[in-house]
């Protein structure tokens, strides 16, 4: 009882998520043979990479109370973009070619960024908009050609099964290192660099955040062309793992960040959350995602909705929790 | 003459057709108190406004220190010296008291350095006399404790203009004092406070000048020495007003309706025993903090009570949710207007007819919109809601035009017990007295009324019998004849020396 009642939420949620994922795992491991390998957790990883920046910007944006629904078409788009650069510059150096790819993407944020803030469209109706016309851009741009792995360069198609380091027989691969820095940057800059507070601040109390002379609209935009740089490293990600690009590349990356980021504890109404809560939240998903392909027990067709469900779950019990333990802390006080 | 440090020169504003503001000239010097009082609608609100640079004026200069500036925004108006504590405190409810305080301050570098903030917080608070725990997330924090971190706030922004709007609308008498001490030493650093408050005695105790402003004019600047408190109430409604606080004779009392017995809820309130009589006015006093809110919201269903009998019209009943209370014919009128009472975005009509939408139904179950507005009119009329029509949004209308577009919605349900929670908060004389006058009107007509109030001018103008709360205990009825302001705030804040035994 008393750590329920002196922990701060937030660390309970991080150690409830912590308890779900180690029971999905247990569980896997009893249906599935040869679970608990370094093949599965290179799997598992490696697909989480993927998503991990995407979620990563979602937050910022979700943090804002706002929601970015073209994350999956941004992702997309600056894929097979960037796939076709390295191309034609097979020689552009690694650096540069994952620039580019956040460039991009910031780009496509910037617009979701402009009508939202300063057009003052509410974020769900904008980026439903964009979420369809970023990937009639798609369709349109590749005329329905494919990327293949053979026209992309060697260090590309290498990138994938890169080993940064051995960690007790579990490789960590490049990719994997990528998102993490993601993630870490992040969240060291949303604890301890000032203007990065404001994204709290903003979805916390919007109008507060004006009379405390924040620029508001300026905060909103910022977070929309964050969360399309990730979704632009996401993309660039997405490229050295799957090397063939086609115009469906991403689609449906905007629900599996939402749910990560939810399930890792952001509050969708907005003012809270953290990027270790995110990477929770991101390996959860993942990991249930990965396991169910393989679990024979469920259909390839339900993995979407368990996804679903797993969102609705992840709010339902957030509500009910935390109205019971401020009830608990209501009357352990008095 | 001292360089005043702040000068407002021929300000104009429009709003659409309203001309919010015509020629308004002001002059701020250092180290003063300045209280600015106006009826609701006066142009106060858009003057912080376009001070705090919210809205820019359509013409007329600001200077500052003599330096005629441009206040573009908030930020610019900090810049520039000027902050705000408003009415309703902004604070961010996920953030901590500490990132609460600091969260505009732009001289403290692009690093959070998180225990520096804390030790800094700790010693901007300590002054205040308040404890608060400022590593604590600020939900949850009450309206008192929220200004707190607001003071604090400015404070940690070195202001030479502090504007305070209606800075005391929440607090009790403790508090008040506190504010007002604050309000001294901060005049006292040569910081200039501009104090707007419809109570009128606080104004007394702090200011040094008063200004009147009436339908977005300057009416009067003067020394508070030279006003008198008639004075001030016929400038700000250009007639003389005969007595706002009017003590009504007694209402003979009738049968008791509302009987509540050992009302108890765990960890909040405990053992609250009345009788409420038709026609009667009683009024809970106590400190903020004396949990009177929460015996109202246990009457009303919202936090039900744990333990005791409610007894009403000699039946006795639970009550467990609103709808059961409201189908007992008990209202309540909130005191947070915002979030508990009215719909701000939806037009006066609709708020109106928002607790009695049964009745409006003709027989295709549809609702009848001619009787609907026409019930809108006839309350618009009678409690005298300033706005030209019924349909428009009542976030637009004022905070006494606000709290009447509430009370018409509970007085359409035709209530037996009617509980206010601070009638009066944050509205101005006129409408005060306006308010008072329904209260007791409705009483008369054979309403039970129990009112929350921490205003004790106001108690003791409105009741018949005062209940006194301490710390979620009942300490003592006073009939209102042994009601004084000094023993009522005595038995509130538990100097007396021998107390009544609760009746």
């Amino acid at each position: 009882m008393t750590i329920l009642t002196r922990a701060s939420p937030q660390t309970l949620r991080l150690l409830a998520l912590g308890l779900a994922l180690l029971a999905t795992i247990l569980f896997f491991a009893t249906q599935i043979e040869g679970y608990l390998s370094p093949r599965m957790f290179n799997r598992i990883s490696t697909s989480a990479a993927v998503v991990l920046p995407v979620a990563v910007g979602q937050a910022i944006v979700i943090m804002t109370r706002n929601i970015d629904l073209s994350t999956g078409s941004i992702l997309g788009v600056v894929a097979y973009m960037a796939g076709q650069l390295l191309n034609t510059m097979p020689d552009l150096h690694p650096v540069l070619a994952v620039l580019f790819c956040m460039a991009l993407g910031a780009g496509l944020g910037l617009l979701n960024g402009l009508l939202i803030a300063w057009g003052r469209v509410p974020s769900i109706i904008v980026t439903l908009g964009t979420l369809a016309l970023f990937r009639s851009f798609l369709v349109e741009w590749s005329d329905a050609k494919t990327i293949t792995t053979a026209s992309l360069p060697q260090w590309l198609v290498d990138l994938p099964s890169a080993n940064a380091f051995s960690l007790g027989g579990l490789d960590i691969r490049v990719t994997v290192v990528l998102a993490l820095a993601a993630v870490l940057v992040t969240g060291l800059a949303l604890t301890f660099w000032r203007p990065a507070r404001r994204f709290y601040a903003v979805g916390s109390n919007p109008d507060a955040a004006v009379m405390a002379g924040i620029n508001a609209p300026r905060v909103v935009f910022t977070a929309f062309i964050l969360s399309g740089a990730f979704a632009g490293l996401s993309g660039f990600l997405f490229l050295a793992k799957f090397g063939n690009i086609t115009v469906v590349a991403g689609l449906g990356y905007e629900l599996k960040s939402i749910a990560a980021v939810v399930v890792g504890g952001v509050s969708i109404m907005g003012g809270s959350g953290s990027m270790i809560g995110v990477l929770m939240g991101a390996l959860l998903v993942d990991t249930i995602d990965n396991s169910l392909t393989r679990w024979a027990v469920v259909s390839e067709f339900w993995r979407d909705a368990l996804l679903g469900g797993l969102i609705m779950a992840a709010v339902t019990v957030d509500t009910l929790a935390s109205r019971q333990l401020a009830r608990l802390r209501k009357g352990g006080a008095g | 003459m001292t360089q005043p440090v702040l000068e407002l020169i021929g300000l104009s504003k429009s709003f659409a057709a309203t001309q919010a503001l015509k020629d308004m000239s002001l002059t701020i010097l250092p180290g003063e108190v300045h209280a600015i009082v106006g009826e609701n609608g006066a142009g106060k609100s858009t003057l912080i406004k376009i001070m705090t640079g919210v809205h820019q004026p359509d013409t007329g200069t600001i200077r500052v220190e003599g330096q005629s500036v441009t206040l573009r925004s908030t930020q610019g108006a900090q810049e520039a010296g000027i902050a705000a504590i408003y009415q309703e405190p902004m604070v961010f409810p996920d953030l901590n008291v500490a990132e609460n305080i600091f969260i505009s301050n732009r001289a403290k570098g692009r690093i959070m350095r998180w225990s520096e903030i804390y030790a800094e917080a700790e010693s901007l608070i300590a002054p205040l006399g308040v404890k608060l725990d400022v590593r604590r997330a600020a939900s949850g924090l009450t309206l008192a404790e929220q200004q707190t971190v607001e003071i604090a706030r400015a404070l940690s922004l070195k202001v030479k203009v502090l504007i305070m709007d209606e800075p005391t609308a929440s607090l009790s008498a403790h508090e008040v004092a506190r504010l007002l001490d604050i309000a001294r030493a901060l005049k006292a650093q040569g910081v200039a406070v501009i104090y707007i408050s419809h109570r009128l005695d606080e104004i007394f105790r702090i200011a040094d000048r008063v200004t009147v402003i009436r339908d977005g004019q300057h009416i009067s600047t003067k020394p508070v020495a030279e006003v008198t408190e008639d004075g001030l109430v016929k400038d700000m409604v250009g007639r003389a007003l005969e007595s706002f606080a009017v003590k009504t004779a007694a209402n003979p009392h009738g049968e008791t309706l509302l009987s509540v017995k050992d009302l108890s809820r765990a960890g909040v309130f405990q053992n609250i025993t009345f009788d409420l009589h038709k026609g009667e006015v009683l009024c809970l006093a106590g400190l903020v903090g004396a949990r009177r809110t929460d015996v109202a919201l246990s009457l009303f269903g919202i936090a039900p009570a744990t333990d005791g009998s409610i007894t009403l019209a000699g039946q006795q009943v639970r009550i467990a949710t609103p709808q059961q209370a409201m189908d007992l014919g008990i209202a309540y009128v909130s005191e947070d207007r915002r979030k508990l009472g009215l719909a701000m975005p939806l037009p006066i009509f609709a708020n109106i007819s928002l607790a009695s939408l049964k009745k409006l139904l003709n027989p295709f179950g549809l609702i009848d919109r001619a009787a609907e507005s026409a019930m809108a009119e006839t309350y618009r009329k009678r409690l005298a809601i300033r706005s030209p029509d019924s349909l428009i949004e009542v976030g637009k209308l004022s905070g006494g035009n606000q709290q009447k577009v509430m009370l018409a919605k509970w007085l359409e349900t035709k209530p037996r017990v009617l509980i206010f929670d601070e009638p009066t908060r944050g509205i101005d004389v006129g409408a005060k007295a306006e308010v008072h006058a329904i209260i007791r009107q409705l009483a008369s007509e054979g309403v039970a009324i129990l009112v929350i109030s921490s205003d004790l001018p106001e108690v003791l103008a409105l009741a018949d019998r005062v209940l006194v709360m301490r710390e979620g205990r009942q300490v003592g009825i006073l009939p209102i004849e042994e009601a004084t302001q000094e023993r009522v705030i005595a038995l509130a804040a538990g100097q007396a020396t021998s107390e009544r035994p609760a009746a």
